[in-house]
């Protein structure tokens, strides 16, 4: 692991300015640079890679009227969504209505905080690094379901409050198999320190032709990769987990009643939760911000990796059909517990044997 | 202590680390309220009746909302207490077992405690299974009704 120096030390450094001071300033600068990173991804993912690559799954073309690539719809985009009316409907119970669409999109970003997004150039992007990283940014991200009910609840509607109760179900069923199967990475790691995990993938596993495969968790055990990516899309809510929102069935879910910036803020949130989701699986599986070329430019492989998770999640709503309720339950409790503990006793034992 | 600090400067470092998560929470809180704020500005305010009823596929919405909905979502809920503490317990075993095999204990010591404890919930979980309580719970009026899936078949 080497002496690495955190983004917050690197500010404070650069600033020259020391002791808790120090510490909260280079804290908040750091803070307000991931945060705008995070913003930045979600603003190009949501109103135009997202129209993209749908569009190019069904043999359209999409947004291509303003700017290159139509790559300007996206401030124009951000200014049509805050400009419009605020519609707050009857007998919504405030201010939880209010706060739900705050909670959301605050405890997505606030999973970043322990995440490694490699170097760029002098610079080490990560906020903080606990000995306890791997645990804090699942708990991190399961604020979000609190955010959901909140929504589902306070909306008064029908549809809202379905909506909400299976956003709940679904998480509850596939939180256990994720922390599970990431457990058996921690087992090999044996630490639960983002960077430890990271820096444990670095060996290699075997060399092909020269090219060294590098001991990533998803070469060592691709089944626990398997299974963590399956249970990582049904925590965010994509397809074929999107039951929570279903469009076909309960109009948006605990979205329908909510407008204007509310809007926006829960569909910032999803794209913040997906990046999150992307960011734990390129930590835990593969190999966080390592690739080929010097070690100053991790910070590109570690974006072409949550941007790959993304593709993959809107390949997979082009592409797979949405699962009912009733299969919910039975996959999350009956498959997906079963495998993942079944996962971590083999993985227990083979660390034992080779170890 | 793994890694980058020297024992006498961890309480510092721990704090920083606290310091900079609680930054990234302001800044999480800062955005949503901001973007809110600028909306608010923004945005134009033509209230009308018919535009606060809540969706409800175009109809005028009937009865409370506080509907009556399957006892499922109970059912999870309690199963995942019991599941979750599990796991928030498992951590620790995860995180000593690989350095305790290197210091050299027999893998046995180290599986059996763990065996154990999951058994004993996946004693639970095969109780739940029989019971149903995994299943989705169709209520009668549900299990009755004709689909068209029933009338094909």
């Amino acid at each position: 692991m080497g002496t690495v120096q955190l983004f917050p030390e690197f500010v404070s450094e650069t600033l020259g300015l020391s002791g808790v001071l120090g510490d909260v300033v280079g804290s908040l600068v750091a803070a307000a640079v991931v945060g705008n990173i995070v913003l930045a991804f979600t603003g190009v993912a949501g109103p135009w890679a997202k129209r993209k690559i749908t569009a190019a799954f069904t043999d359209r073309i999409a947004v291509n009227r303003i700017g290159p690539f139509g790559l300007l719809i996206i401030p124009a985009a951000a200014v049509q969504l805050l400009a419009k009316e605020l519609i707050v409907p009857e007998g919504v119970d405030r201010p939880t209505w209010d706060l739900a669409p705050i909670v959301l999109p605050a405890s997505a970003l606030l999973g970043f905080a322990v995440i490694p997004m490699g170097r760029l150039g002098p610079i080490n992007l990560q906020i903080a690094d606990p000995e306890v990283g791997l645990a804090l940014v699942f708990a991190f991200a399961s604020i979000a379901s609190v955010s959901l009910v909140m929504a589902g609840y306070a909306s008064n509607n029908k549809y809202s409050m379905l909506g909400g109760l299976r956003a709940v179900a679904q998480n509850l069923a596939y939180e256990i198999p994720l922390i599970v199967t990431a457990m058996s990475v921690v087992v090999f790691a044996g630490t639960l320190q983002t960077s430890g995990i990271v820096a444990a993938q670095t060996d290699v596993l075997f060399s092909v032709g020269g090219f060294d495969v590098p001991t990533w968790y998803a070469f060592v055990n691709p089944f626990a990769f398997v299974l963590f990516l399956t249970a990582n899309m049904a925590e965010i809510g994509r397809n074929p987990f999107d039951i929570p929102e279903a469009p076909t069935e309960i109009v948006a879910g605990y979205q329908t009643e909510y407008s204007s910036a509310y809007f926006v803020l829960f569909y910032l949130g999803e794209f913040v939760h997906v990046f999150l989701g992307g960011a734990i699986l390129a930590v835990t599986f593969l190999g966080g911000a390592s690739g080929p070329g010097p070690e100053s430019i991790g910070f590109l492989w570690f974006v072409v990796k949550i941007w790959g998770f993304f593709l993959f999640t809107q390949w997979a709503r082009s592409a797979l059909p949405r699962v009912r309720i009733d299969q919910l339950i039975e996959i999350g409790w009956k498959g997906m517990l079963v495998l993942s503990f079944a996962n971590l006793v083999l993985t227990a034992v083979i660390v034992g044997v080779i170890a | 202590m793994r890694g980058r600090f020297k024992p006498q400067d961890v309480t510092e470092t721990y704090m920083s680390d606290w310091i900079a998560i609680g930054a990234l929470a302001a800044v999480g809180l800062l955005i949503p309220i901001g973007m809110m704020t600028v909306s608010a500005l923004l945005r134009p305010s033509v209230p009308e009746t018919g535009k606060s009823t809540t969706y409800e596929s175009g109809e005028t919405p009937t009865g409370g909302t506080r509907i009556r909905f399957n006892i499922q979502y109970y059912m999870v809920a309690l199963l995942f207490v019991v599941f979750d503490i599990e796991t928030v317990l498992l951590f620790p075993w995860a995180v000593i077992y690989r350095p305790a095999i290197e210091a050299g204990v027999p893998m046995i010591d180290l599986l059996w405690p763990m065996l154990a404890f999951v058994g004993i919930l996946a004693i639970g979980l095969g109780w739940a299974w029989r019971t149903g309580a995994v299943e989705w719970a169709r209520s009668s009026r549900a299990a009755s009704r004709k689909t068209e899936r029933d009338l094909n078949t």
